[in-house]
């Protein structure tokens, strides 16, 4: 299990940083008649075997958003052209959408892993930053007990109870109005792990608050060992709560990227992230007819299933539980 | 153990979706598809629920304009003519004739006789004089009072005897009776305390309870559920009658549901949980809305072209501009005129609405049909044109990056805040983005939450805006704030003490000519005037207005659709449902 | 413990004072203010005295200052987009999320620890559709979830679609007005349950397993401890205790109210309020708003830190000193 999990998430990686190569088309670029348009099927029949090939949409009805296929030339798929793994024929104006287009007519597929970079990025790096701080944190307060304990544990409901989206709507007041992406970045980062941190704080601190009572503790700390040396002993208690919540807080940050984006702290519009692309998608009715808008939820999904995979590997119910 | 238990649970979970499975096939398809409506008498009875996004802020008109104090003063209280939503025709209301002086500044006007307000107490002439008194009350400091002056005075008004009203304009005035459409008449009975000791303001706030609030309209509110809904029942001493002698209005009860999400909206329309909206469908919702037509659940109305089209415009403000190099060629026409020679419209839209829009080259769209111009002068895409104007200015790619830059090596490029959230502005600024940059002009599009772009708007502090300028009255002479270059509307240059252009001070005389005209035909060539010399200057770019179109229940009958907000609601008291039976609910005492 | 019980009200009330404050603060920051909601038509004059009513013409030290003082005595303030005192308002609104948040904490918990115990302890497919319903859960937005959930209701019509009662709630006795609300609830309660049920039952799988590590536990699996016993009354409670830290938390959070739910649901809830509230910069209504939530979010940390004491002796004895 921990190897497939650990497989999944490669792949995911690497799609992310291929990105450029593996999609067919730029994720800006939009196909005016092409709206919502449906995944393109790739033939690779016609008589006997030939290489795939696919034909070009044409729009029925713009408002009713159907499409039928021009019969009248294959299109044929050209492969490693372009500085792309595969892409359709540059001049048959018949595009490669292998996840179909959403609103603007933008190739989903490519978007997708193009926005894994920044979404997968921004919260492996939020989440990293709000589980080092929160640890920290938490197994100080967990161990130390007493006054120490009292004041982290309420500087860490001081920062729970700042509502994100005042705090957020304040930054964008004073920030310049066109910011730069690494900027965002950094300032997403920080954000995500400042409202992070708490909840990571809070579990490893009940976890080390009662560790602190075992012998194996106690012992040590007769034998002579100080503070540090006795901490570095129990954080790994935590450390099932800790992988636990990382998974959680991964997709947590993807999809929070939408809210700040909303809140005007996003990356600009043009730019491809899987949560402004799941609230893009917010028309129930819209997601009927061309469900593959959802495609960054499945990416999402998959992030999800590959850590919490990894994660299950430790700590697994003895032989004897299992019929 | 596990093994069978697992098998067993998951024999229950596949029972279970099928189950589900089954039932939601059944239930798409609505049991009772009703024929066609069209012949269905409307009768007295049923319960009409509509929906709105935001509670009311107040009860009183008289200081509060947002939607929905709108609505529910539409719905409970009345004015003495009405400018009909649909055939923009006067019509009289509590008025029942009047007769005008011929210089058009008097008008006598008779009211009907025996009207009785909805708590019995009778209406007359004292009531009217009332209101005037209220709305131009100092310490009241009402909304409505701009609305009611001619000439920089407020309007008078005397009453010979008690069914009669005396209204005297201090000049000549071009929409005259029209104006009265903005008063809603508030029972003296009821509010002549408050006003005597000051506090008007705040008398009829949403804490009152319904039985102190009384009106001369079709409903009376008979419960405020905050955050909720509010519950109105037929008044039982409306005036009006239909046109067979029923007592208006059909309907026993009308209920507004608060609903803040439109999406959610939408779908209760579809459930049928609700029977109208007060918006029109955004366009990627037709689709749902005409299958649900086809299934029997709704019918769809088409309002017409949008009065009001989403605009692109930069700031034109000297003061606030003076340090800012781009400004030299910002404000030269022949920039803006490049732009607008860029922009293919039919593209647009069909990109932005899908292509239920249509083009428009002035802030007047056709649906304004009485003072709409077709011969504003128009722009066809011709990027080559467009790049021969901006080069006319001194504006050349020369450097080769893509982006043209003056002598001085200012670069053409700009930041557009509009607001957040709404998909139309969306979709516009990207169809306009890429048709500038192919002209190599470079717009950095910066999505804002709401207050954030107002304040930015109201304080010169931006380079450009795309949002879309509510207009407040079909009749030029109600806009005079975005007309006239003194104008707290006059968006691309607010509130200027001297006109910046000769061609803005053109327009200040014509519009103030136009407004003071008695001559319908004068006041027409006067405005086409004016709407041609916006477009030769264009301070502000349109694009595209909408053909609009909202859904309402099929139980739903005797609807009057408007292009203007609220749709249907504006005509409530000829709203009626069917299959209602003869038997009257009990009303509210 | 009743030393601790009075530290941590006074610290409440402390928390509440700040985050009311900065709530101020904060949106006074903000850009904008309330007057952008007169609409396009608002003369200098309403702007001005909209302003002065508000205390926005004075800086926001002063402005605190005086909304402070007179928050000592209760009185919020007005607000802007209600036209009335803001506490009343607040309490209303709490009071309905209140009655959500309970219901929703229940499914949660309920669910959420059931079917993380099935998936700790199991390894077979139905712990492991539980699992995949879970991530699916976790990798939604929930605007979304909310948005299908409606949807599914809206089309099958097994649940109203939205909102806290029906159209003629006024008309009703009590019993039934009451089972009507109970009939508007599914929907905003599983919005807001199903994703905290996927993180609890997360967290609850994850320290069962590890709590079978225990030697305690495999020396009860040595005595031949029958299996179910095992779970419920040895490995269970020690896995509890990382839930409790943040089941505080989750109190807080969802007695403050999802606005996202409550939004698409038409709950008129404390989170909707709130983020109305902030949309307008109702400058007094948003200070009010905060000061409930952290009021919840401190009487949930607090119910947090009792149940954990309760679950775990250990630690119990470690505040005792």
């Amino acid at each position: 299990m921990k190897r497939a999990g650990a497989t999944l998430l490669v792949t995911v990686a690497c799609v992310a940083l291929l990105a450029p190569f593996l999609a067919p088309n730029p994720p800006e670029r939009r196909f005016q008649n092409l709206l919502y348009a449906p995944p393109t099927r790739v033939y690779i029949r016609q008589g006997g075997f030939r290489a795939p090939y696919i034909y070009e949409w044409r729009m029925v009805s713009r408002l009713e958003r159907s499409f039928r296929e021009s019969r009248v030339r294959p299109v044929p798929l050209r492969w490693f052209s372009d500085g792309r793994f595969v892409t359709a024929e540059p001049d048959a104006g018949a595009p490669l959408l292998l996840l179909g287009a959403d609103a603007y007519g933008r190739d989903v597929f490519a978007r997708v892993v193009y926005g894994s970079r920044l979404s997968l990025a921004l919260a492996a790096v939020a989440a990293m930053l709000a589980l080092i701080v929160g640890a920290v944190i938490g197994a100080v307060a967990g161990y130390a007990g007493g006054r120490l304990d009292d004041l982290l544990s309420r500087v860490s409901e001081f920062v729970l109870v700042l509502p994100s989206m005042y705090v957020a709507l304040a930054l964008r007041a004073v920030m310049p109005l066109v910011l730069p992406p690494s900027t965002v970045f950094v300032m997403l980062a920080l954000i995500f792990a400042l409202f992070g941190w708490p909840i990571v704080a809070r579990g490893v601190r009940a976890i080390i608050a009662s560790e602190r009572q075992r012998e194996y503790t106690t012992a040590a700390r007769a034998a002579g060992a100080g503070p540090i040396r006795v901490l570095r002993q129990l954080i790994p208690a935590a450390r099932g709560y800790l992988t636990v919540q990382g998974s959680l807080l991964i997709p947590a940050f993807i999809l929070a990227e939408a809210t700040m984006s909303y809140v005007g702290l996003g990356f600009p519009d043009t730019t491809a992230t899987w949560g402004t692309m799941l609230q893009d998608a917010a028309n129930v009715t819209l997601i009927v007819d061309a469900p593959w808008i959802l495609a960054p939820a499945v990416g999402i999904f998959a992030v999800v299933l590959a850590v919490n995979l990894i994660v299950q590997g430790t700590g697994r119910a003895p032989v004897q539980l299992e019929k | 153990m596990t093994v069978s238990r697992s098998r067993y649970l998951g024999a229950v979970i596949t029972a279970t979706l099928l189950v589900a499975g089954f039932l939601w096939w059944r239930s798409s398809s609505p049991s009772n598809s009703l024929g066609s409506n069209a012949r269905v008498v409307p009768r007295r009875g049923g319960q009409l629920v509509a929906s709105l996004r935001s509670d009311p802020r107040s009860f009183n008109r008289y200081v509060a304009r947002d939607f929905t104090t709108d609505v529910v003063t539409l719905l409970t209280q009345d004015r003495l003519v009405r400018v009909n939503r649909s055939t923009f025709e006067l019509e009289p209301r509590l008025a029942e004739r009047w007769e005008s002086s011929a210089d058009g500044r008097t008008h006598t006007i008779h009211l009907r006789r025996g009207l009785a307000w909805s708590d019995g107490s009778p209406f007359s002439a004292a009531d009217v004089l009332f209101s005037f008194d209220a709305v131009f009350d100092r310490r009241m400091e009402s909304i409505l009072a701009s609305g009611l002056m001619v000439g920089g005075r407020p309007i008078r008004a005397t009453s010979p005897d008690a069914d009669t009203v005396v209204i005297s304009f201090a000049g000549p005035s071009g929409p005259g009776i029209r104006l009265l459409d903005n008063l809603p008449i508030i029972p003296r009975h009821k509010l002549q305390p408050a006003l005597a000791a000051g506090t008007l303001a705040k008398a009829w706030d949403t804490r009152t309870p319904p039985a102190d609030l009384a009106g001369m309209g079709a409903f009376v509110l008979r419960e405020y559920q905050p955050g909720q809904r509010l519950v109105l029942d037929r008044n039982p001493h409306y005036w009006r009658h239909a046109e067979g002698g029923t007592a208006l209005p059909y309907l026993d009860r009308l209920v507004l549901e608060i609903v803040p999400d439109q999406n959610a909206e939408l779908l209760r329309l579809q459930a049928r949980a609700i029977d109208m909206t007060q918006d029109a469908l955004r366009p990627e919702d037709f689709v749902a809305a005409r299958r649900a037509e086809q299934q029997g659940a709704l019918t769809m109305v088409e309002l017409g072209v949008a009065l009001d089209a989403d605009a692109f415009w930069f700031c034109l403000k000297p003061d606030a501009k003076k340090t800012d190099p781009r400004f030299a060629f910002v404000q030269k026409p022949q920039f803006r005129q490049a732009i607008s020679h860029a922009v293919d419209r039919e593209e647009f839209a069909q990109t932005v609405f899908l292509g239920e829009a249509v083009p428009v080259w002035g802030p007047i769209t056709s649906g304004n049909r009485q003072w709409f111009d077709p011969n504003v002068p128009r722009y066809p895409p011709d990027a080559d044109k467009a790049r021969g104007l901006l080069k006319e200015i001194g504006l050349e790619d020369r450097n080769g990056n893509g982006v043209v830059e003056d002598a001085t090596g200012t670069e053409a490029r700009f930041a557009v805040i509009t607001q957040r959230g709404v998909s139309a502005y969306e979709r516009g600024t990207t169809v306009l983005r890429e048709r500038a940059a192919r002209i190599g002009i470079a717009l950095d599009i910066v999505p804002l939450e709401f207050g954030a772009m107002i304040q930015k708007m109201l304080a010169s502090d931006y380079e450009a805006i795309y949002m879309k300028p509510i207009s407040t009255d079909l009749d030029p002479a109600g806009n005079m704030d975005f007309w006239l270059s003194s104008g707290s509307a006059h968006i691309w240059n607010l509130e200027q003490k001297i006109p910046a252009t000769e061609w803005e001070k053109r327009i200040d005389t014509l519009m103030l000519e136009q407004a003071a005209s008695t001559d319908d035909r004068r006041r027409h060539e006067l405005f086409n005037d004016v709407q041609r010399i916006l477009a030769e200057n264009l301070p502000v770019l349109y694009f595209a207005a909408p053909r609009t179109y909202s859904a309402h229940s099929t139980r739903v009958i005797n609807v009057t659709p408007s292009v203007l907000r609220p749709p249907f609601l504006w005509n409530a008291d000829l709203l009626a449902v069917t299959g209602v039976t003869n038997q009257p609910r009990a009303s509210a005492p | 413990m009743i030393a601790f019980l009075i530290r941590r009200v006074l610290f409440a009330i402390v928390l509440v004072v700040f985050a009311a404050s900065a709530a101020l603060v904060l949106t006074r920051l903000a850009p904008g203010d309330v007057t952008s909601q007169l609409g396009p038509g608002a003369t200098q004059a309403e702007i001005a005295a909209t302003r002065a009513r508000f205390a926005l013409d004075r800086g926001p030290l002063a402005q605190w200052l005086s909304w402070a003082g007179r928050a000592a005595r209760f009185d919020l303030g007005e607000s802007f987009l209600y036209n009335r005192p803001v506490s009343p308002l607040v309490r209303s609104a709490a009071l309905n999320t209140a009655v959500l948040a309970i219901v929703a904490l229940v499914t949660a918990t309920v669910l959420g620890l059931s079917c993380g115990v099935v998936t700790g302890s199991r390894h077979d497919t139905f712990a492991a559709l539980i699992k995949a319903a879970s991530f699916v859960s976790i990798s939604i937005p929930p605007l979304l979830a909310s948005l299908l959930l409606a949807f599914v209701a809206a089309r099958t019509g097994w649940l109203p679609v939205g909102g806290m009662s029906s159209v003629n709630a006024s008309e009703m006795s009590w019993g039934t007005w009451l089972s009507d609300v109970a009939w508007h609830l599914p929907l905003p309660v599983l919005a807001l349950a199903l994703p905290l049920a996927a993180t609890f039952e997360r967290l609850q799988s994850q320290s069962l397993a590890e709590a079978f590590q225990q030697p305690f536990v495999l020396a009860a699996v040595a005595r031949g401890v029958p299996r179910t016993e095992l779970i419920l009354r040895h490995a269970w409670r020690v896995s509890l205790r990382a839930i409790c830290g943040v089941y505080g938390i989750a109190i807080g959070a969802l007695l403050s109210g999802s606005f996202v739910v409550e939004y698409v649901t038409a709950w008129p809830g404390l989170g909707r309020l709130m983020y109305e509230a902030l949309r307008a910069r109702d400058i007094y209504l948003v200070a009010g708003c905060a000061a409930m939530g952290s009021f919840f979010l401190a009487l949930g940390t607090l119910a947090g830190d009792l149940l954990l004491a309760v679950v775990d002796p250990r630690v119990r004895e470690a505040d005792a000193t």
